[in-house]
Order: structure tokens, then sequence, then C-alpha cells
């Protein structure tokens, strides 16, 4: 199946736990050439400084998931505990994000305390069981339902090797992106957290 | 040999417990006891969990 046609008939998530690299792969795909599903209500900030590529009306999903009418051939960012709350009566592709736990909690440690804002209150460790068990179900989840088709792509693979990683989801796309413009967004400084 | 402490269970539903462990192929009836208490815990220690991955994803701005 071409790009053309995935366009017209499936809705790409970009998907994983937060701080795992999904907005730098929806500036991959932006790069690409797949149009974007974000409303920038949430800015750029230290965290984030290209910004966040989210949709608010994401979070409302179980509620309200009218926003997908007009998702098809687009890419949007979904956390992994929202993947469930998705109508299984529509197609999916999902890039599952993946990085290291240590990596995770650092960086959402990091943002936790530049926002001043209150987080888990479970030692490093079992947070980390905690989380791995989520994506472990969150695979499961991707595995039981035939609505979704999804490829798990490894941050710390993206940084090491843009072009190949690009390739792979140009691939499981079907084809048509522009790797190399893929490759280009990828800016291994920006990796501190 | 681990410290243990005894407990109080109804004798009808201790004799069940006792027939299932022998089908089940368990080493005594304190092994599967302990099997299912242990895995009673473990389900209300994930429900724990997932709460405070909740409360962290909701400080992190990710979900409501």
């Amino acid at each position: 199946m071409g790009i053309q046609l995935v366009m017209y008939l499936e809705t790409i998530i970009v998907s994983g736990l937060p701080r795992s690299g999904t907005s730098m792969m929806m500036q991959m795909l932006e790069a690409g050439g797949i149009e974007l599903l974000t409303d920038g209500v949430r800015g750029a900030d230290e965290d984030n400084i290209r910004g966040y590529y989210e949709l608010e009306a994401v979070k409302h999903t179980r509620a309200d998931s009218s926003w997908l009418h007009k998702s098809a051939g687009k890419a949007v960012k979904v956390i992994h505990i929202l993947l469930p709350d998705l109508p299984v009566n529509r197609r999916y592709r999902v890039i599952l994000m993946r990085r290291s736990f240590e990596g995770i909690l650092a960086s959402q440690a990091a943002m936790l305390e530049r926002s001043g804002r209150e987080g888990s209150s479970l030692p490093p460790d079992r947070l980390a069981k905690a989380l791995e068990r989520q994506m472990h179900n969150t695979r499961s989840f991707l595995e039981d339902h035939s609505s979704f088709e999804f490829i798990e792509v490894e941050y710390e693979e993206v940084i090491a090797d843009p072009v190949g990683q690009a390739e792979q989801i140009n691939q499981f796309l079907g084809g048509g992106l522009d790797v190399q413009s893929m490759a280009a967004v990828v800016d291994p400084s920006l990796c501190r957290h | 040999m681990f410290a243990s402490i005894k407990v109080k269970i109804d004798k009808a539903l201790y004799y069940r417990l006792a027939n299932v462990a022998k089908i089940g192929g368990y080493s005594s009836t304190d092994e599967l006891i302990t099997h299912i208490l242990e895995k009673e815990i473990s389900r209300f220690d994930e429900a724990e969990d997932d709460a405070e991955v909740r409360k962290q994803l909701r400080g992190l701005g990710y979900i409501e």
C-alpha cells in the first residue's frame, strides 16, 4: 500500500510514554511530508524547544472522538495510556516510540522540577516497573486489535541512525516520504533530556 | 525457613482449598493460599501503581 492510499484511509498515530521521543517523531513525519493534527495550545518551552505537537482534543477522546473525522492520512500524538480510548471501527498505523526507562524517568523528573508540578511519589525503580508493565499492556492491546498496525521505534536508534530509522518508518507507511528531510530534523543535541 | 503467623479461615473454605491444592498440583494447601494471596496483593499493587502513573502523567500535562 503506498503512502497515498494510507493517507486516504488511515490515521497515523505517534504513541509511547511521555518523553520517549514522540515530539521528535512528529517533527520527522512533518519533514517527510505528512500533515500533522496539532492545535498549538501547548507551546514550545525549555523541555520541548520545538514544541509538543499535541492536540488537546485527544485527551477527551473517550467522550468525544469527533476530531478523528478529519484525521485520515494525518499524524497525531496519542500517549500510550490513551490508545484504548480510540474507537476500533477505524484503521490506524501506530509508531510506538521506545526509550530506556532511565532516560524517560530522568527527562520526566527534569520536566516536573522545571514546571513545579507534582508527579508520582513512587520510588524510581517501582515507577519504571509500572511503566514497563503499561508498555507491555499497550503492545498486547495493539496486537489484539486488528484496527491497529504498529511498528516499534527505539529513540536511541533514531539518534544513532536517523536515515536508517526514517527509511523503516517510510516503508511502514507505504513509501513516498522524504527520508533525508526526516533524518535531518533529528538533532542529537536536543537529547540531553 | 521463614517466619510465619497463623490466620483463621472458615473450615469449609479450607477443605475446598485443600481439594483445589491437590488437583492443582500444589505441594500443600498453605502453598496455594500463599499463591492466591500474593496474586491478589499484586493486583492491588498494580492498581496503586497505575494511579501513581496517572498522577505522573497529569503532572507532566499529558492527561487531565
